[in-house]
């Protein structure tokens, strides 16, 4: 469980700054992620025979580079996630996870569903809630760590042919308008900041009751029609979105 | 849509969130996204408990901090109703000082001033804020609650250079708006503002000047405020009460042109 870890004593290299380099190294390459649970002090030195104190040095070094936090009474977690910083206007480039060049981001499908009970989606939506509306639940993460959580709904009325199409759904823009011709014209967003429920905490690996951005987003395509409708979760601790504005 | 609205209402049993706390920001989120309409009926509070299988008392609880928030009130009649309108975003993306946007919002605005002193800043403060460190490092610090009748809506922290605001602390009352102020004893105005958005969780004192219990959501905005000469003028911050909402629009000529890669395959 800890073979992350390495030491070689025939080294000159200090064993504190060996095992801090082997536990940052875990980290940078996914094997550690944020909130697993790292091994006691004394595990450590008793799997190595090595001081006690070297292992707290180590710790501490990587606490205060904010890799790792103590939390009392639990024991020591990895707590390094990268912080999302994007254009307040321009959040939808998380979309990016298609481009294979740099790819940015990877998103996992929670779900698909053929129905949904959300009535406020059903309202943003303009559609009778006896009407089938399809229903896409994903995280777009930057290599582990969630970034966006999103719940994207599309109405039977307009996505007709979603039974046979979902299959090549990866970016969503993508999606709409080469897989189902529809042109869009714009996105129509509503912030807030709301409190995580249990299940958006676990998707998103946070606590519950833990700030989020809280992003509804209307597509609305050159009809005028609202084809697609999304709530977006954003890790608050995690992101951050930056504007410009200027005096009128 | 009284039944409607039954049916919108649910509670997350295993959250540790209470019922009626629970039950209040459910309803409270609804109003605000215009699920619920001014003067749209809430369910009776029996009606309520027996759907969601709990007490009465709670989903009473629940109301009263709603009408405490004066997010609906009961008739007479008994009917509880919503009594909220709509907060828009004219804080948000334009340069409109707080004070003009809240009554904007047909609210009667004031300002209760929490706090004001002058305060010295390190060095390494200065810089990380992007003030001018060769000038003198007293900084005038105000920290006020903006309100729209009479409700709190903001807590807004600002930090104003002495050395381009002579003599502030001399003569700033405290509840008056700042950008009328500063354009009237200085001269200065607000030219270009950066800000930075997120969500964060208020702590205890801000929670009770906020009116919100602690831990709730709200949004913090970053401000670094420009004159004409480019100059750092005003380095703010703001936290919002939870209901807070803004809204944007991304036309798409602009997507294509920050991405091109989401609309155009041949490439």
């Amino acid at each position: 469980m800890m073979e992350y870890i390495q030491i070689n004593k025939l080294l000159t290299t200090s064993i504190y700054k060996q095992i801090a380099a082997s536990i940052t190294q875990a980290i940078d390459r996914g094997d550690l992620k944020y909130n697993d649970k790292l091994p006691t002090e004394k595990e450590i030195c008793q799997a190595f025979s090595i001081s006690q104190t070297a292992v707290k040095m180590a710790y501490e070094k990587l606490i205060n580079e904010e890799k790792i936090k103590r939390i009392k009474g639990k024991g020591t977690y990895v707590t390094n996630r990268d912080v999302y910083q994007g254009n307040l206007h321009n959040f939808y480039e998380l979309e990016l996870l298609e481009d294979k060049v740099t790819p940015k981001y990877n998103q996992k499908i929670v779900m698909f569903d053929k129905k949904t009970k959300d009535y406020g989606a059903y309202r943003e939506l303009k559609i009778d809630k006896k009407e089938p509306t399809f229903q896409i639940i994903r995280v777009i993460r930057s290599g582990q760590n969630p970034v966006l959580l999103q719940k994207i709904f599309f109405p039977h009325k307009y996505f007709k042919n979603f039974e046979k199409q979902y299959q090549s759904f990866s970016n969503l823009f993508t999606f709409i308008e080469q897989t189902c011709n529809y042109k869009i014209a714009h996105l129509h967003s509503t912030f807030s900041a709301i409190n995580a429920s249990a299940s958006e905490a676990l998707l998103l690996r946070l606590e519950p009751d833990d700030a989020l951005h809280y992003v509804r987003t209307k597509i609305v395509d050159k009809k005028g029609n609202i084809i697609a409708y999304i709530y977006n979760y954003f890790p608050g601790d995690f992101t951050e979105f930056e504007v410009i504005v200027h005096a009128i | 849509m009284p039944s409607n609205c039954l049916e919108l209402i649910t509670i997350d049993r295993r959250s540790r969130v209470p019922f009626d706390s629970q039950i209040k920001e459910r309803i409270k989120g609804f109003i605000l996204d215009q699920t619920l309409y001014y003067k749209t009926a809430l369910p009776m509070p029996n009606e309520l408990a027996k759907a969601l299988n709990i007490t009465e008392k709670k989903v009473v609880k629940a109301y009263q901090q709603l009408i405490e928030e004066r997010f609906i009130k009961q008739e007479l009649s008994g009917i509880y109703k919503v009594s909220y309108f709509e907060l828009t975003n004219y804080f948000f993306d334009r340069n409109t000082a707080v004070y003009d946007a809240i009554s904007t919002l047909g609210l009667t605005p004031s300002i209760r001033c929490v706090e004001k002193k002058v305060i010295t800043l390190t060095k390494q403060e200065i810089e990380a804020i992007g003030f001018d460190a060769s000038q003198s490092n007293k900084y005038f610090y105000i920290n006020r609650l903006y309100l729209g009748d009479k409700q709190p809506i903001m807590l807004l922290e600002n930090y104003l250079p002495l050395y381009i605001f002579k003599n502030i602390d001399q003569s700033f009352v405290g509840d008056e708006p700042l950008d009328a102020y500063i354009k009237a004893h200085y001269n200065l105005k607000a030219q270009i503002s950066k800000r930075q958005i997120k969500a964060v969780n208020l702590d205890r004192t801000m929670a009770k000047l906020l009116n919100e219990r602690p831990n709730a959501a709200s949004i913090q905005s970053t401000n670094k405020v420009y004159d004409h000469l480019s100059r750092l003028i005003d380095y703010g911050r703001s936290h919002t009460i939870s209901s807070y909402y803004f809204q944007t629009l991304v036309k798409k000529d602009d997507m294509v042109n920050a991405y091109p890669q989401f609309f155009n395959q041949s490439n």
